[in-house]
């Protein structure tokens, strides 16, 4: 048993504790967007964050693509950097920034979505599964260990019960938070139909939030605030990728 | 000389010959107010008088000389019921029937008039009669009335019956190919030239094009000299591959309705169109066969669109070499060839992710290219190519692809206006310094199926704490059991004990205490206040180890002693002692 606790408690701090110093990428990517070669840095910045996805490496990252003109790759970058640390204000002010320059809107969100938003996401998972092993430890433990029955043992499972009920109502939200993306390019076609010269309903800007509903061939199925149509994958930005 | 007359007889008749070079740019109002135009009425004063005429042309041939049997109907071909084999002598074989419709323009009204045309080939001599038969048209019987054809050996030599010439000048071609067609009408004897209009061309798999008609009076070629002919020019593309047949037929209309003209030429007088009432007569023309093949298409090249012929293409030009991104540029392409470029496709619209590109309106050939990223660096290549019917291979007229810079579209750092002085301005932050906590995925914790695994461990350790509260019930219930157990236990580590002394004293203590453990839970009472009788109780008195229990138990007890005994040496009891100890477990 203790072994299985100590390797239970580096695998968390190896996931959420530790602050990774700056790799190599993520100091060229520095080094190239403070002598103004953007595309150099955004590419550094990319690399950097695919092998270790961090706040900070996404927020240079989106600024090396709004120097670059990508206003799209920007925000889907600093919508990254929110996802993973939103308490962040750095990406939420890049972000509030970047949407009124490109006039796009922000994802609408519903509000156990919103209730997700509080914490990062894997946060509400830990404290999901906190809350239910404490309401069922509360409720179990004592029995088998012939403790008389008292109240801050009831009290306790109700605690963990409460948790376990409202963290699983924003894990949901961080699931269906995962189906939102951004368009990438600018003026990219929104069609009928997920073929090549399918007719184009509408034409989307760079940036603007999309739910994704559902795949088919190299396309996605999307709605975006006001109308639904095909998008090609490669114009869409997914948050969790 | 020649071609100064053919010059000339082309003048004459470019006021009433339409010659359509260009293909005819009419814009769409203009050509409604065309169709809209009031066209003068049908004649239907004279439906109930409609009469027919029937004659062979020319009346007297000799025997294996072709001769038209024509029969001409003043009503339209729809409301005639034509038989589809008329009577006729043995000795005179008919060809396949021709028909063809037009308006005779008399005065205001239109007549409408409908003509049947057979070949006739007389086998013999002799007077041939086509007797009169009946056919209906619309509600009415009408009455053909008989024609005769005198065949003689002795006829003199008549002018031959007149007919088209379809002039192909190749009838080897592939499928698509566009190919010239000529229809030549030879100026009648005594140079007499008459038109021909409704041109109607018979077969299938091929189309005509009709912008690209063109109609003049010209010199031919017959029996090696030149002669005055109508000529009316198309084009015309084959659209099956296979044998294909092709015929032409038309009525023949005198050029002017004023009168004959007139000119002296070099081979003497030409009179163009005739004088009064001429008659409009159905000619038609022999069948000409085609043979159609198919394209290649093992070798095809990327961007085929139909181009035919032998092309070229200009080099390629960009308005400019430094665009920003989402600003459009022109690139221009041209091509030149002796190929039809009426018909000509330009390259189509290739797909590219960093562009944007518009095809110019036809008959342009250029294209209107927007950089979609600064990733850019070139512009794209379009593909293209064309067939060379003469060589029988496509070859590549690709717009290659050019250099250019793409810049950014200079996305602002800082917003202009500051519309509510409230709030503060939303700008870009600075770059961060450390990418702060890594994690190993974008993807959460709640998707990945190792978070599952990990909800595991606590339900294992419930599992493992359910096992020692079943356990512990258990020893509550059988407390001998339990007894022993730890009895068992308490003297395994005795023994580990023992086996790790070195001196003999500790040795005799330590296997005392072990003793004690053993025998314990068989009374039951605490291992300390059990003596050596006891042990040899459940030992056995009479037992090898008894006496090895004695000597332990009172060398034990010699510390009390006023003269310590000494105490055996350790290797000669300890093989005795882990024997009794052995022993005493397996009663426990």
């Amino acid at each position: 048993m203790p072994v299985w606790g100590l390797l239970l408690a580096i695998y968390f701090c190896q996931t959420y504790c530790w602050a990774n110093p700056a790799n190599d990428s993520f100091l060229q990517g520095v080094t190239a967007y403070q002598a103004g070669e953007f595309p150099e840095a955004a590419a550094a910045f990319e690399k950097s964050a695919q092998t270790q996805p961090a706040a900070g490496t996404f927020i240079n990252l989106g600024l090396a693509e709004w120097q670059r003109g990508h206003a799209g790759t920007a925000i889907l970058a600093w919508e990254k950097a929110r996802w993973l640390n939103p308490f962040d204000r750095r990406a939420t002010e890049n972000l509030k920034f970047a949407r009124a320059v490109v006039q796009a809107g922000e994802p609408q969100l519903k509000w156990f979505e919103i209730a997700s938003t509080w914490l990062p996401p894997n946060a509400w998972v830990w404290l999901a599964g906190a809350g239910l092993w404490l309401a069922i430890g509360a409720l179990v433990v004592p029995r088998i260990l012939r403790w008389r029955n008292s109240g801050w043992q009831q009290w306790l499972a109700a605690l963990g019960s409460g948790i376990f009920i409202f963290s699983m109502t924003a894990n949901i939200g961080v699931v269906s938070r995962t189906q939102i993306g951004f368009v990438v390019e600018r003026n990219t076609p929104l069609r009928l139909t997920p073929t090549r010269d399918a007719e184009t309903v509408s034409t989307l800007a760079a940036g603007e939030p999309a739910r994704k509903l559902r795949t088919r061939g190299n396309y996605y199925f999307i709605q975006t605030a006001s109308e639904r149509g095909w998008i090609e994958q490669s114009s869409f930005g997914d948050i969790t990728k | 000389m020649k071609a100064a007359t053919t010059i000339f007889f082309a003048l004459a008749f470019a006021v009433n010959c339409s010659r359509a070079q260009l293909p005819p740019q009419i814009s769409a109002d203009v050509a409604a107010q065309i169709v809209m135009r009031p066209q003068p009425p049908v004649d239907s004063s004279q439906l109930g008088i409609i009469s027919a005429q029937a004659e062979f042309d020319p009346p007297a041939v000799r025997p294996g000389e072709k001769t038209f049997y024509r029969v001409t109907i003043n009503a339209t071909q729809n409301s005639i019921l034509w038989p589809d084999d008329i009577s006729s002598p043995p000795e005179l074989r008919l060809g396949s029937a021709k028909r063809g419709q037009l308006a005779q323009a008399d005065g205001t009204p239109f007549h409408p008039l409908t003509e049947f045309i057979y070949e006739a080939t007389p086998a013999a001599a002799g007077r041939m009669v086509i007797s009169n038969f009946t056919v209906t048209v619309g509600t009415q019987s009408v009455e053909v009335p008989a024609a005769t054809l005198d065949v003689s050996e002795t006829a003199a030599a008549s002018t031959p019956a007149r007919k088209l010439i379809l002039d192909v000048p190749r009838t080897n071609l592939f499928l698509g190919q566009p190919f010239q067609i000529r229809v030549l009408l030879p100026a009648e004897p005594g140079h007499r030239i008459e038109a021909v209009r409704d041109v109607q061309f018979n077969g299938t798999g091929f189309l005509t094009d009709k912008l690209a008609t063109h109609q003049m009076i010209g010199g031919v070629t017959n029996g090696g000299a030149i002669q005055a002919a109508y000529i009316y020019e198309t084009t015309a593309t084959p659209i099956a591959a296979g044998p294909l047949t092709i015929s032409v037929q038309g009525f023949t209309v005198p050029p002017f309705s004023a009168g004959a003209i007139s000119i002296t030429a070099g081979s003497g007088p030409i009179t163009l169109g005739g004088t009064g009432q001429t008659p409009l007569v159905l000619l038609v023309s022999d069948a000409v066969h085609l043979n159609v093949r198919p394209l290649p298409t093992d070798s095809e090249l990327p961007g085929f669109t139909g181009a035919m012929g032998k092309f070229l293409a200009d080099k390629p030009l960009c308005s400019t070499n430094r665009v920003r991104v989402g600003e459009p540029l022109h690139l221009k392409t041209g091509f030149h060839g002796d190929g039809t470029l009426a018909r000509f496709v330009p390259p189509a619209v290739p797909r590219s992710r960093d562009w944007q590109i518009i095809a110019d309106k036809p008959p342009a050939t250029g294209f209107t290219l927007i950089p979609q990223t600064d990733a850019a660096t070139t512009t794209p290549a379009i593909p293209f190519c064309a067939f060379d019917p003469a060589t029988g291979k496509y070859y590549d007229l690709t717009v290659p692809a050019l250099p250019i810079t793409v810049v950014g579209d200079g996305l602002p750092t800082q917003l202009a206006d500051e519309e509510n002085q409230d709030e503060p301005t939303p700008k870009l932050s600075g770059l961060a310094a450390t990418p702060g906590r890594t994690t190993t995925a974008l993807k959460p914790l709640q998707l990945q199926g190792r978070f599952v695994l990990l909800q595991i461990l606590p339900v294992y350790g419930l599992f493992l704490l359910w096992q020692w509260d079943q356990r512990r019930r258990f020893w509550e219930a059988h407390p001998d059991l339990h007894r022993r157990h730890l009895a068992r236990l308490a003297l395994r580590r005795e023994r580990r004990k023992l086996a790790a002394t070195a001196d003999s004293p500790t040795f005799a203590r330590h296997a005392v205490t072990a003793m004690q453990i053993a025998v314990a839970p068989h009374f039951p009472a605490q291992p300390d206040a059990l003596v050596g009788g006891d042990v040899l109780a459940v030992l056995g008195e009479n037992e090898p180890e008894a006496a090895t229990v004695r000597k332990l138990f009172s060398t034990r007890d010699a510390r009390f002693a006023v003269t310590p005994e000494t105490a055996a040496p350790l290797p000669a009891w300890r093989d005795e002692v882990f024997a009794a100890l052995k022993k005493l477990e397996g009663k426990l």
